[in-house]
């Protein structure tokens, strides 16, 4: 029976430097499986869709540009995005992963949240089209 | 220390008045910054109690029903100018006392007992539970910590033989700290205080996980920035108070930083070490210990005097 | 229960300092002795069991991690076992061991962060600020094993997603010592401290009988001497070859309490280094078809807060016909509330964080009133025509 048991820890903290971490000023490097934003590689791809069908929260959606070539754009709404990896484990062609350095994506704004993937050209085409109505080629997703 | 000030001067700027007020909200930070590093945290900026109170004076003030509306607006001026009337009487920052007469230590306790009173009768003027609950709790507590805070006082004030601050503050300088020769009522001051404060673990009253903010509940705007100034001006007083009496003596402005802040730190500790007191657990320990501890002081120190005279 | 104008009735939330999450309780205090409590839920029902009909077998896995934040490798993982029951699967030793030690590193954030939120309750603020400092050290670990702090999602249908590498059982050994230092040190603090023990003993206490009698689970019930605990009585996973010995206190109150779950801690870190020291060798997934047969499977493990059941049925197709969720915190309830009667207004929130309440687990019961006499008693006749004629 003692009175002020964690007095030694106490009296300690105060010549040692705070636990708080100084986040915005101080960045600690981040695990190397952190589950960040996620990355599309469109050379892989096949276009079998799993990974949108897998994803619980409908983040992603997959755009055909034309089948035959293979040649996608790849929609991912980082806002709807639960960074659970599923994508990335249903994918059978290792064309998805998630990055480890690229999760501070917080922004004011919805638009920044909306990041296509794919080829420059084939984003560049797919912009041209939703920028005229009702050509929307997005596949719905699921 | 006497100052070469003009009274109105001495009342409104400097040391009492907006000086006091100041220093109340640096030590405040210093208190909040105390608390922060023994609990490993990084605590608050210094700007941040003047940041506060700025915000809670610019805020619309929400009259809540069911209350007197005079008695709202005006306790909580009643409170801050109680606490500021205290400040006349001791010697803030090393310097003699804006005014003083035979007795004032009495006047100065009271005081700040009326700003404690005040907040309890802010409470009560309200018809939400917390405030009530809170209010019961703050007059119990003022009922409690009252009576061996006092008692720990009258130790410097009978060896001293006077109950004038400003005497027995001369007396403690010429004398052996009264800390090391009244060891007993030194503690029962230090925690007295503490409970006089409602710093944890006295801090039954506005304890939040209970009763949100106890009393000051119902408080939003302005009168809670009044309240809120009350406090922190009662904080440097009550340090000045036990450091004059017990730290040997306030003589000028560089002693009473060393010594208040050094009383200060272990308060922040005394903080920090315990969980929060039950209000029943408050008064018993206040009447069981407190009191009677007190009391054997005062018993000590007059059979002292008198046999002293004796031999 | 019936509300008296002349009581006086203190409200605890649903805002309110001391519950972070919205519940609404109230207490009618006579001066500062509780005379009687009520207990309202249903702020943040989600309706995730409705949801989870409309999503597939794998989408669901991640819905059911967001039932909680604290625990949301438990109820993955019970949904997961519930899951591969029905397919007639079973995922590999690795995998299932991969589980067991998140489930484990899980329980000791979990009772970290009470140890935390009851220190809090109880105005003591420097064990809060400690026992958080050093849950991180615990919940960095996750992030390094998992990826993420919060939101492990470490199952799959069929086993998980990563492994254990042996520079991460290494890291994972490190920071266990560590735990266990500084557990043994908040031990120690809260056996000795006058102050804690003033808190918290004989505060709320719970007699074996009692707690029976009001269906306590989980850490609650083994405070009062009631051996129950899931990973020893049903064995899941691989609790049967890495058994955990059932922590038990006598007391019965806040203080038993408090023992139990940081007794607990200590044997979720000595299972987990023997799981590190023994990681059985093979596959990490096996594959459970798209389609789940059709059946119905109950599935039941032990939650940081007490048995946590899923009941899952499938009718064949690629969404579940139903998932129906039973948490630990609901089953406790009843224990705070006939507690409650006769303690001071100060030990409420203490003895309400005593149960660890989980909010958002909670609100998944439906509220009936009746025109009948009795409220509390319904023939199924009647409650048949009740929900037929509320859902009309």
């Amino acid at each position: 029976m003692s009175v002020g048991t964690m007095i030694s820890d106490l009296l300690r903290s105060l010549f040692t430097k705070p636990a708080t971490e100084l986040y915005p000023y101080v960045k600690t490097p981040a695990p190397l499986r952190l589950r960040g934003k996620l990355m599309w590689d469109p050379a892989r791809c096949a276009g079998c869709q799993l990974c949108i069908k897998d994803c619980p929260s409908n983040a992603i959606e997959l755009i055909v540009i034309d089948k035959v070539n293979k040649r996608f754009i790849m929609r991912y709404h980082a806002d709807r995005c639960t960074y659970c990896a599923q994508c990335v484990e249903s994918c059978r062609f290792n064309c998805l992963g998630m990055s480890n350095k690229d999760w501070e994506m917080a922004a004011v704004k919805k638009q920044p949240f909306e990041i296509y993937y794919g080829k420059e050209e084939d984003i560049a085409l797919f912009m041209e089209q939703a920028a005229k109505p009702g050509t929307d080629q997005s596949c719905p997703p699921e | 220390m006497n100052l070469p000030l003009h009274p109105i001067l001495v009342l409104l700027i400097f040391p009492g008045g907006l000086f006091l007020i100041a220093s109340g909200l640096v030590y405040q930070w210093a208190d909040r910054k105390l608390v922060a590093r023994f609990q490993n945290r990084i605590g608050p900026r210094f700007i941040q109690p003047l940041a506060d109170t700025i915000k809670l004076l610019a805020k619309e003030e929400i009259m809540p029903e069911g209350v007197h509306k005079g008695l709202f607006i005006t306790l909580p001026i009643i409170a801050l100018a109680a606490a500021l009337t205290a400040g006349l009487y001791v010697p803030l920052f090393g310097f003699q006392p804006a005014s003083s007469f035979r007795g004032d230590l009495i006047l100065a306790l009271y005081a700040l007992s009326v700003l404690t009173l005040a907040m309890g009768l802010a409470g009560a003027n309200t018809i939400s539970s917390f405030s009530l609950v809170g209010a019961t709790r703050t007059l119990t507590q003022l009922f409690s910590y009252e009576a061996p805070f006092l008692l720990s006082l009258l130790g410097p004030a009978i060896a001293a033989g006077t109950w004038q601050i400003s005497e027995i503050n001369t007396y403690a300088g010429q004398n052996l700290w009264l800390m090391i020769a009244q060891p007993i009522g030194f503690v029962v001051a230090m925690v007295g205080l503490m409970g006089k404060l409602e710093l944890p673990p006295f801090d039954a009253p506005e304890a939040e996980t209970e009763i949100v903010a106890g009393a000051m509940t119902e408080y939003s705007g302005r009168g809670y920035a009044l309240f809120r100034l009350g406090k922190d001006v009662e904080l440097v007083i009550g340090l000045t108070l036990v450091s004059a009496f017990y730290l040997g003596g306030l003589g000028n402005p560089l002693e009473f930083v060393i010594k208040t802040l050094a009383l200060l730190l272990v308060l922040a500790l005394l903080q920090t070490a315990f969980a929060r007191l039950r209000i029943d657990q408050t008064v018993g320990l206040w009447w069981r210990a407190g009191a009677l501890l007190a009391i054997i002081q005062l018993i000590a120190i007059v059979l002292g005097r008198n046999l002293g005279s004796i031999f | 229960m019936t509300t008296d104008t002349n009581k006086f009735v203190i409200p605890i939330g649903p805002q309110h300092p001391a519950l972070k999450e919205p519940a609404n309780f109230e207490f009618w205090v006579d001066g500062e002795i509780v005379t009687g409590a009520s207990v309202r839920l249903g702020y943040v029902h989600r309706g995730i069991e409705k949801g989870a009909e409309a999503r597939t077998w794998t989408q669901n896995l991640y819905l059911m991690e967001r039932i909680c934040g604290i625990c949301s490798h438990v109820h993955a993982t019970a949904y997961t076992l519930g899951v591969e029951k029905l397919a007639g699967v079973a995922a590999p030793p690795r995998a299932n061991a991969i589980r067991q030690l998140m489930g484990e590193l899980e329980r000791i954030h979990s009772h970290m962060l009470w140890l935390g939120v009851a220190a809090h309750e109880g105005g003591f603020d420097s064990l809060f600020m400690y026992s958080w400092r050093d849950r991180e050290t615990v919940m960095d670990l996750l992030e390094k094993i998992s990826g993420n702090k919060v939101h492990y999602s470490a199952n799959l249908l069929g086993g998980v997603k990563f492994d254990i590498t042996p520079e991460l059982a290494a890291e994972i050994h490190k920071g266990l010592d560590f735990l266990e230092e500084r557990n043994k040190f908040y031990l120690k603090v809260i056996t000795t401290d006058e102050t804690f023990i003033g808190r918290t003993r004989g505060i709320g206490t719970m007699t074996t009988e009692k707690a029976e009698f009001l269906g306590a689970i989980g850490p609650t019930a083994r405070a009062s001497g009631i051996a129950r605990d899931i990973r020893v009585d049903a064995p899941y996973l691989i609790y049967d070859q890495f058994p955990v010995k059932v922590m038990t206190h006598t007391s019965g109150d806040l203080h038993g309490r408090f023992i139990v779950r940081i007794n607990e801690t200590f044997e979720s870190i000595r299972v987990i280094r023997e799981i590190l020291d023994h990681l059985p060798g093979g596959e990490l997934t096996t594959r459970v078809p798209r389609r789940i047969p059709a059946g119905e499977a109950v599935s039941r493990v032990e939650a940081p807060r007490g048995e946590l059941l899923y009941f899952v049925a499938s009718n064949g197709s690629e969404k579940p016909e139903r998932v129906k969720v039973r948490t630990p915190s609901l089953c406790n309830w009843s224990t705070v509330l006939s507690l409650a009667i006769g303690l001071k207004l100060a030990d409420m929130p203490m003895l309400l964080s005593g149960i660890d309440p989980c909010f958002s687990c909670n609100d998944r019961s439906v509220g009936l009133k009746s025109a009948n006499q009795d409220p509390q008693i319904w023939s199924w006749e009647k409650l048949r025509q009740y929900g037929i004629e509320y859902y009309r």
